[in-house]
């Protein structure tokens, strides 16, 4: 039951918000968002569930109904959570209640609706990270993309039409193409539901048929490409990923920090839920290219970083870099490689969170985010300078904090991957993200934080808002807390990814 | 057995509570933090060194050992894969340092009370929440009981050292310093984090020790390559995985976490960092230099020296790099004209002398060398701190000259601290340096020809250092004043002068705790060192690695006196110190350093090593990127534009569709539902 009180009281929140004066709709949004964040607390506190909830897991919150019949197949509402679901759910809403705490200085017109989209987007995220049928979960899916694009159409930056419309585009033909793998895998099970678990136990006990003539084989690596590539849109995987800079630099900040936060890992959880806890032995055929193109993203989303110039760009292009570490994880396929993955989906999702939300503290003051127009801003913020700062080293993976952890995980794992072959030499090279990471992260603060106090625009440089550095030390504190406790998110999410291994191999 | 053991962990956490009153204290309500932070700083690290010394003591009156999980960071589902966790290790090695480092610390948090509170600084709370935090983090650092926490806390003191190099961020100077400390250290991580996850992913344990049953990654390592010994089934598995054998493999985790090593310990060709981080203030470099950053290099070597002594091949690299590293830096600190740039670079140089000990199986001359340079280190930093102090913060020595009568309390414990420092007996630099320098004598001799070269290589640093020592003694303190600041300096506290006299008489006096040669002369057991390591755990003391040494390795020692190499040694100090005395005395020295010509551009140039590393990350690095970024923009995102404009709209009517034509956002908006509806719809017998 927790799970539709989550949904309903967000939505319900998001239509409140949507109808109440521009005055107010901030604090509203806040004081509402407050309530699903307990609620996810709620759940984590009475969670009680064990093992994947695809392979048979004893799930929790879970609700199971009728909904639609088409033809023969019956669309049910399936929802409920375990270990990942859960983990992905609490990084939704508590890095929502904190964007919203950090829209209240830089957005200034059409709030009411700025607040109810994204509260809308919240309760389209929840869905995604809850849904187990096939059919509630793509809607979800799909319901996230609507807010985006206007949030990033209405309040993004100057070429903010192109950005959302680029966006849209690109995700949505890739939902299209992911769409027709699974739907084409569906078709040669001889199955009557989009259940997803009961498409994956139907999956794992070989019940897949030939469909138009493809034997099944051929069908589960069509399936598998159609739908990694599909994901690896939404990662964004290297080639897939030049809407997101674009996507970045014009959304408002807070929006980038959903975007960067939680958006990007419906891609990774996607991927975890289908190519790799569905069809394993694809997983494993692939493995080599997966890896390359992990490493690629890794090394190239590093490089990529450290040409720009503008700081949302920068930590866009890392984000890239981030999420190359997840998908090594994956493809690593034993407990540290796809727990640490997870982990590090919640982890990155903070971070970069931190990381947009630092950047747009400066942005607010400055109105320009350009590392040449700035210099030695400590000396006018010190307040901003050390929680950059410490973003900042957060991102590098200082360890204490979250982000320590997850790449550790990831490195543990693909080390000693039995499943990827030279998983020694793929983890050495993408390893070396860390070093061009630090690279370029202290060059940018280098310049923009330290030196001679100079600024390159019409505006004061002056301390920020109390309410802007609250949102972000929350934030640190947080990625403390998860850096120095794991335990906290990491048990869980090992219980729900060892089914994976039994069946997928490299336990 | 309630005692020390128990009360351990509160050696590392004192200075962190006092980073936590620093950091919150000094945000909401500066004017209730004393001194600025310094006094909670003083306290705690004073209350660090009284638990070290009792951890000490204990240590030494008992074959008991602690080596206990404190907490379990990661808990591993099911029993194939691994914990990860923090915990303490007190053994003799880990209890000599604390004490070692918590003495630094204490007395560099009283210095810096003199050195920085009197200067109307701003932003003192910040440092010395960068002092605890550093404290808190080096501490930690030596009491792991496994590499990944070693790792963990490796990297926060990296952390540490960019915070405090960088402090006076204002200035483009330190802030340049500190990124390129990290950077470079960074850089040495990146091997040596490869090298932690092999070690898990090898041995299945990152324990430096034997706990209870399971034994650490150096013991299993010696099972796994002593072929009389049983081979542990998780490291002949993951063998197996990689396809070598154990010493091949072995080797490369040894010269991976090296690499860390290397980058924090100042070693060739990862140094560059060093000299750059005297931009920081002065007591910071004297603890980087002497007890915390550095140090943790060659420590973790120490720590793990059971892994290292079976493998033969790397230990004669890391005899060879530190020995040329002791050479090289030597050289380089020859023609500098600052005062704490002499430093910097005797300090990479000693280290190397450290490095070459331990390569040349000298595992207990490197724990003394290190023990005594950081005593005379730190005293020499802050003896040059003191100067600075009364130069108005101009450390040209040029500018000074004659300062013995105006400071004599900082002249006489620098002095005392420039013998220790050249190896001149009786002071402590002498005994440390010599048993080193015998060491790889008598196991080159004994047949290890790179071994051989090296200590070659350090007895010629020798002579370099006995001379550039002194140059910097002489221009300091003697012949007359050169400036106006240098004939009335600035006068110093006992705040500033009560670290010196503590560090100046243990300067002179702490080498006769292991006086190798008078042992040989007189036959009295008087090298106490030796026995303080020859206990420890189960394969963690000085006789397991010698053991090791010569069953592995093949180290064999030649019978030789140590008496005659010894004299050889003093006799380079004395004349490398007797030819800076010749050259600089008197009251207006003159810089010869014009006579070396090309050598003297090259030395003051550091061997051009900072401009190739500068080339690499602005020649190569920066136009790689950006080439890659237009690759990006343009060929990548090029496709992506190129396809979208023949599908959907054409490159012009992107422009049209910007201007805003409302129809085509709802369109669009609509084609995800449409889409779903169509792909059930279609396949699924709707129609």
């Amino acid at each position: 039951m927790l799970i539709e009180v989550l949904l309903l009281v967000t939505v319900l929140s998001a239509i409140a918000v949507m109808v109440v004066d521009d005055e107010i709709a901030g604090r509203l949004a806040f004081g509402l968002s407050l309530l699903p964040l307990a609620g996810s607390l709620l759940m984590y506190s009475g969670f009680d569930g064990s093992g994947n909830a695809l392979l048979g897991g004893d799930i929790a919150y879970q609700t199971k109904a009728e909904w639609i019949t088409v033809g023969p197949y019956d669309l049910g509402y399936h929802v409920g959570v375990d270990g990942i679901g859960l983990a992905l759910v609490v990084l939704t809403t508590l890095l929502m209640t904190l964007a919203i705490l950090s829209s209240w200085t830089p957005i200034d017109e059409r709030q009411s609706q700025f607040y109810g989209l994204m509260l809308f987007m919240e309760a389209s995220l929840i869905g995604v990270f809850t849904a187990l049928d096939f059919f509630a979960w793509f809607v979800a899916w799909e319901f996230v993309l609507v807010p985006m694009y206007f949030l990033i159409a209405i309040w993004g930056g100057p070429r903010r039409k192109y950005a959302a419309i680029k966006f849209f585009v690109y995700t949505n033909v890739a939902s299209l193409v992911m769409f027709i793998g699974f739907i084409a895998l569906v078709f040669g099970l001889p199955v009557q539901s989009l259940d997803l678990p009961t498409i994956t136990q139907s999956l794992q006990a070989g019940e897949l048929g030939s469909l138009g003539g493809i034997s099944a084989d051929t069908l589960r690596a069509i399936a598998f490409i159609a739908m990694f590539a599909g994901f690896a849109v939404k990662v964004p995987m290297v080639p897939f990923h030049t809407w997101l800079p674009d996507a970045h630099v014009e959304a408002p900040t807070p929006v980038s920090v959903i975007l960067a936060g939680v958006l990007l890992k419906m891609g990774t959880y996607a991927m975890l839920r289908f190519n790799f806890t569905m069809l394993p032995g694809q997983a494993r055929d692939f493995a080599i290219p997966i890896a390359v193109l992990a490493v690629i993203s890794v090394i190239y989303g590093a490089m990529l970083a450290m040409a720009q110039q503008d700081l949302k760009r920068i930590v866009a292009y890392s984000s890239i870099s981030s999420m190359g570490y997840v998908l090594l994880g994956l493809i690593a396929y034993n407990l540290y490689g796809v727990g640490g993955a997870t982990f590090q989906m919640v982890a990155h999702g903070l971070i970069s969170g931190l990381m947009f939300m630092s950047v747009g503290v400066i942005y607010n003051v400055a109105h320009t985010r350009m590392v040449g127009d700035l210099s030695g801003l400590a000396d006018r913020m010190p307040v901003t300078a050390t929680v950059f700062t410490a973003a900042a080293f957060g991102y590098m993976g200082l360890p204490l904090m979250a982000g320590f952890a997850g790449e550790l995980y990831i490195f543990l794992g693909a080390m000693q991957s039995t499943v990827l072959p030279y998983a020694q030499l793929f983890t050495a090279v993408a390893m070396f993200g860390i070093v061009i990471v630090a690279g370029y992260l202290l060059f940018a603060m280098q310049r923009v934080l330290f030196g001679p106090f100079r600024a390159d625009t019409d505006y004061d440089i002056v301390p920020a808002a109390v309410h802007d550095q609250i949102s972000i030390v929350v934030l640190i504190l947080v990625i403390v807390l998860f850096g120095v406790v794991p335990d906290l998110l990491y048990v869980n999410i090992q219980d729900a990814v060892r089914p994976i291994l039994a069946i997928g191999g490299g336990l | 057995m309630a005692g020390a053991f128990d009360y351990a962990a509160a050696i590392p956490l004192l200075p962190l509570f006092s980073f936590v009153i620093a950091i919150v204290a000094g945000h909401f309500a500066p004017r209730l933090l004393p001194k600025g932070g310094a006094i909670p700083g003083i306290v705690a690290t004073g209350g660090s060194l009284l638990l070290s010394g009792w951890l000490y003591v204990t240590v030494s009156g008992t074959e008991q050992y602690f080596n206990q999980e404190l907490y379990r960071w990661t808990t591993a589902l099911g029993d194939e894969a691994f914990d990860l966790s923090f915990g303490l290790l007190l053994d003799p090695l880990s209890a000599y340092m604390l004490l070692i480092v918590s003495l630094i610390t204490f007395l560099v948090h009283v210095f810096s009370m003199g050195y920085m509170n009197d200067e109307g600084e701003t932003g003192l709370p910040r440092y010395y929440a960068g002092l605890g935090l550093f404290s808190f983090s080096m501490l930690a650092f030596v009491a792991s009981s496994n590499i990944l926490m070693a790792f963990m806390f490796f990297e926060l003191v990296g952390l540490c050292s960019w915070l405090l190099i960088g402090f006076w961020f204002r200035e483009p100077g330190p802030a340049s310093a500190a990124k390129k400390a990290f950077l470079v250290t960074r850089f040495g991580d990146y091997f040596f984090l490869i090298g932690v996850v092999a070690i898990f992913a090898t041995f299945g344990t990152g324990l430096f020790a034997p706990r209870g049953e399971s034994l650490g990654f150096p013991q299993l390592a010696e099972h796994a390559l002593n072929p009389e010994m049983h081979m542990p089934e998780h490291v002949a598995n993951f063998l197996g995985v990689v396809g070598m054998d154990a010493n091949t493999w072995f080797a490369i985790i040894g010269l991976l976490v090296l690499g860390g090593v290397i980058g924090k310990s100042a070693q060739f060709p990862l140094h560059t960092w060093l000299p750059d981080a005297m931009e920081g203030p002065t007591p910071v470099s004297a603890l980087i230099h002497a007890a915390t950053m550095v140090a943790a290099g060659v420590y973790l070597v120490m720590r793990m020296y059971g892994f290292y002594a079976g493998l033969p091949n790397v230990l004669a690299l890391i005899a060879l790099v530190g020995a040329f590293t002791a050479l090289m830096a030597a050289t380089m600190g020859v023609v500098k004209r600052e005062i704490k740039q002499v430093l910097a670079y005797s300090t990479i140089s000693q280290y190397g002398y450290m490095m070459l000990a331990l390569g040349a199986g000298g595992y207990v001359a490197a724990t003394f060398h290190l023990m005594t340079h950081a005593i005379f280190k730190a005293l020499l930093f802050l003896g040059a701190g003191s100067v600075i102090i009364a130069m108005h913060h101009n450390e040209n020595m040029w500018d000074m000259g004659g300062l013995r009568e105006k400071m004599p309390v900082t002249y006489w414990t620098f002095l005392s601290g420039s013998l220790a420092l050249a190896g001149i007996f009786p002071f402590a630099g002498f005994w440390s340096k010599d048993e080193i320098l015998y060491e790889a004598l008598i196991h080159g001799l004994g047949g290890q020809p790179l071994i051989l070269l090296a200590y070659a290589l350090g007895l010629i640093a020798v002579f370099f250092t006995g001379f550039y020592t002194f140059r910097m003694v002489i221009l300091t303190f003697h012949g007359e004043p050169r400036t106006e600041t240098a004939e009335d300096p600035h006068g110093v506290r006992w705040n500033v002068k009560f670290p010196l006299v503590v560090l100046g008489i243990l300067a002179a006096v702490v080498g006769f705790v292991n006086m190798a040669p008078v042992k040989e002369l007189t036959g009295a057991n008087i090298t106490y060192l030796h026995t303080w390591f020859e206990h420890g755990l189960e394969g963690v003391s000085l006789e397991a690695y010698h053991h090791i040494l010569e069953a592995q390795a093949g180290y064999q020692a030649a019978e030789l006196s140590s008496i005659g190499p010894g004299l050889v040694s003093l006799a380079l100090a004395l004349a490398g110190a007797g030819l800076a005395w010749r050259l600089y005395s008197g009251p207006e020295p003159e810089a010869h350093t014009d006579r070396l010509g090309v050598v003297k551009d090259v030395w003051y140039n550091n061997y051009y090593q900072d401009e190739y590393q500068v080339w690499l990350a602005e020649g190569v690095t920066m136009p790689l990127a950006q080439v890659a970024d237009k690759f990006d923009q343009g060929i990548i995102d090029g496709i992506v534009n190129g396809v979208s404009s023949v599908s959907l709209f054409s490159g012009s009517h992107i422009r049209r569709v910007q201007t805003g034509v409302v129809t085509n956002y709802a369109a669009l908006l609509t084609l995800g539902l449409v889409v779903l509806a169509l792909g059930v719809g279609l396949f699924g017998g709707w129609f």
